[in-house]
């Protein structure tokens, strides 16, 4: 209410000047072909569309994807930047975010947009590019960041866009990196700033030595962090998946709004704690505890921000129930089986191809086809 | 006799008349048409009647409210409701659906059926669209019926408000009913009115001096949702219009319009892009009757139109709030009824 009374007077003065970039871009073709992707992508944050209805019904409501993809960019910035603000250091977050940012929307998706003559970038693309720095270690290169963004743009767009990923580009894109780059991968993950704030806090970071993320300091010598440490974010990690916490409240605001669909991180944690309760009972101490399992890693994070990327879900509500469960399965297969610390990659991207094949096979039980 | 079943209903719908509230000014003017009006007639169905359920429960926004008919003489219509039972269908049994929420019809009717067997009360969520046939079949009786089909074949004639009042004056009075009420709101109208026409007026001389007079506009009757867009404007008024919606056709960019859903929901804009479908599961969710519409959608953009018939596509009562909610503005029902249509 208060919003839209401050707007209103400005209104008038910012929708003609827009109108007027607008005809001045649509008339100059030169200047279309660098900056109208921009432009449309920016005026459509602001705008709504000219399109009328022209078959029943002859009213649409007032909420587009474009509000979707606006609510988990808010949501991620709750859920791991500003967390990681303070627990890393603002050099390291901003210049990531300003890499990934820059690299991935500016120049990868508005170079694909000009040569592939598509008339605006997607906001797909800023989820995917704020999502990259979240799953490398912290004290990753810049380089690596920004490779990991372009990869994951191109990835995307040469898979057709936003409503073709057959899976998470953000997490292909890692995929690729840590095949590349093993060693990067493994490295630069640094203890997490704790206390007041000071002037040597802003540049946190910047001299930090490396230290053992959780869960590999299990997998070597079978040490379990405190759970508390885990959930408020003070143990080490990817940049943004140490604060659970605000991880877990914001993914609930998103559930809340229906924009994330409550049963993948409901089934993806559930199932996650039913294997690991399961193995625990038989195999003791040897798998890692159940609620450390939760709480560990990039398990959160992966369960309501990244499992849950729209399409490379399942249309069916009930096979994404199994889809869930199968990601957490998987996590626990690599997390106690395998030579690897973290699983929640792999069982993402590999149930991501797995989701083609559980959807038609729930639309075929439940019509009979 | 009441019926009250607290979880009576369906799965799915949605709250119209509390999302998008519209209010009527209550005085009710009288259009008369230039020639001869039309009468109203009631044809008894050739099919047995064993139940007869009346619709006390409106539950889109723009159509005529309840009050119009009923205001402080709810009594005295069921009185009128009985006498029509004593004199065309002795044997049925007479279900009322009327909407919980509106308290002084309710109390009224409920007062009523206090000692009146005959009859069965059921108190429903006023949620779009219960008071389509298929649903309100299934809510109040338990009946499965086709969309579509007449529903006096399976026996059951469903009544609304002011078709029992114009049964009563036209078959137990002798009086000849030529007009009827209809709502008209919208925002390309000055203001949003109930009126009293005859059958027969053009929609242009009931629109005469309503229309605002700046911007352009689109004439629907029988509501945005389902109802049809009416292009020539000297159509005549008929029974079957319960009310007549005039939006304003919004085809310019609008600032902010994440603010503005009050004002700009009632407009014919598309509010966002066309885009692919992002399963967010909208659709399914609001479905009243549990379809998954997305499934066609997806065969239909494969190319296989005839595969869409295997997912229940039949069932679907083209209520056309999968094509509403959906945000990435897919025209669900469009294709559902070009499927349908093979
Ligand atoms: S139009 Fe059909 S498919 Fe769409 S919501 Fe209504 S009943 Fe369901
Ligand atoms: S509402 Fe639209 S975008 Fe969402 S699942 Fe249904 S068809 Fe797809």
């Amino acid at each position: 209410m208060d919003m839209k009374n401050i707007l209103k007077p400005l209104e008038p003065i910012l929708s003609k000047s827009l109108d007027r970039v607008e005809s001045f871009i649509h008339t100059h073709p030169k200047v279309d072909f660098l900056f109208g992707a921009i432009f449309g992508a920016f005026d459509g944050l602001l705008r709504s569309t000219k399109e009328t209805t022209r078959t029943q019904p002859f009213i649409r409501n007032n909420y587009d994807v474009k509000r979707f993809m606006g609510a988990v960019l808010v949501a991620l910035v709750i859920g791991w930047v500003l967390p990681a603000l303070y627990f890393f250091g603002w050099q390291c977050v901003v210049s990531r975010l300003l890499v990934s940012f820059i690299i991935g929307v500016f120049v990868v998706d508005v170079l694909w947009a000009i040569i592939a003559r598509e008339d605006h970038i997607s906001e797909g693309g800023f989820v995917t590019c704020l999502l990259i720095p979240a799953i490398l270690p912290p004290q990753s290169p810049l380089w690596l960041v920004g490779l990991g963004a372009a990869l994951a743009i191109l990835f995307r767009n040469v898979l057709g866009g936003v409503g073709n990923n057959l899976v998470n580009p953000a997490l292909f894109s890692r995929l690729f990196l840590t095949i590349c780059f093993p060693s990067l991968l493994v490295t630069g993950y640094q203890m997490p700033f704790v206390g007041m704030p000071d002037l040597h806090s802003f540049r946190y970071g910047l001299d930090a030595v490396t230290h053992a993320t959780p869960l590999t300091a299990f997998k070597t010598n079978g040490e379990v962090v405190s759970y508390f440490s885990l959930l408020v974010g003070s143990s080490g990690g990817s940049l943004g998946e140490t604060c659970r916490l605000a991880l877990i409240l914001s993914g609930l605001w998103l559930i809340k709004i229906r924009v994330v669909n409550w049963r993948i991180p409901v089934s993806y944690l559930g199932s996650v704690l039913i294997f690991s309760v399961f193995l625990s009972l038989i195999m003791g101490k040897a798998v890692a505890p159940p609620l450390f399992q939760i709480l560990s890693g990039g398990l959160i994070l992966g369960a309501f921000y990244m499992a849950t990327d729209p399409i490379t879900t399942t249309y069916n509500q009930a096979a994404k129930l199994i889809y869930g469960a199968g990601c957490g399965f998987i996590t626990v297969l690599i997390r106690d089986f395998t030579g690897l610390p973290e699983g929640v990659m792999y069982s993402i991207l590999l149930m991501n191809l797995l989701a083609i094949p559980i959807q038609s096979l729930m639309v075929k039980i439940r019509y009979r086809t | 006799m009441l019926k009250e079943k607290e979880n009576i209903g369906f799965k799915g719908g949605f709250n119209l008349l509390d999302t998008y509230p519209l209010r009527f000014c209550n005085i009710i003017e009288r259009i008369s048409s230039d020639g001869i009006p039309e009468v109203f007639e009631f044809r008894v169905p050739a099919q047995k009647i064993q139940h007869v359920i009346v619709n006390l429960c409106p539950t889109e926004p723009w159509a005529l409210p309840n009050w119009v008919i009923l205001e402080h003489k709810t009594a005295a219509f069921l009185n009128k409701l009985k006498e029509i039972k004593t004199r065309y269908f002795p044997e049925a049994s007479y279900s009322i659906a009327i909407n919980k929420k509106e308290d002084e019809p309710n109390a009224a009717v409920k007062n009523y059926a206090g000692d009146a067997e005959w009859m069965k009360v059921f108190a429903v969520d006023a949620k779009y669209p219960q008071d389509d046939p298929v649903i309100l079949l299934k809510v109040v009786l338990g009946i499965e019926t086709n969309f579509g089909q007449d529903t006096t074949t399976q026996g059951v004639l469903i009544l609304d408000a002011q078709t029992v009042t114009a049964i009563y004056e036209n078959c137990m009075l002798g009086n000849k009913v030529d007009s009827r009420f209809i709502a008209l709101s919208g925002t390309g109208l000055k203001e949003n009115e109930i009126i009293n026409v005859q059958l027969g007026t053009s929609l242009e001389k009931i629109l005469r001096n309503r229309i605002k007079e700046s911007g352009k506009y689109r004439v629907f009757v029988n509501g945005p949702l389902h109802g049809r867009e009416i292009t020539d404007l000297s159509q005549k008024m008929e029974w079957s219009i319960n009310n007549i919606v005039v939006l304003e056709e919004l085809d310019q960019k609008v600032m902010f319009p994440m603010f503005k859903s009050d004002e700009l929901v009632l407009t014919t804009n598309m509010l966002g892009e066309l885009r692919r479908c992002v399963y967010c599961n909208f659709c399914d969710d609001i479905c009243p009757v549990g379809l998954e519409p997305a499934l066609y959608y997806h065969s239909y953009k494969r190319g296989e139109k005839h595969k869409a018939s295997l997912y229940n596509l039949e069932k679907c009562i083209e209520c056309g709030l999968c094509s509403f909610i959906c945000p990435s503005k897919l025209e669900l029902l469009h294709i559902i009824k070009e499927c349908k249509a093979l």
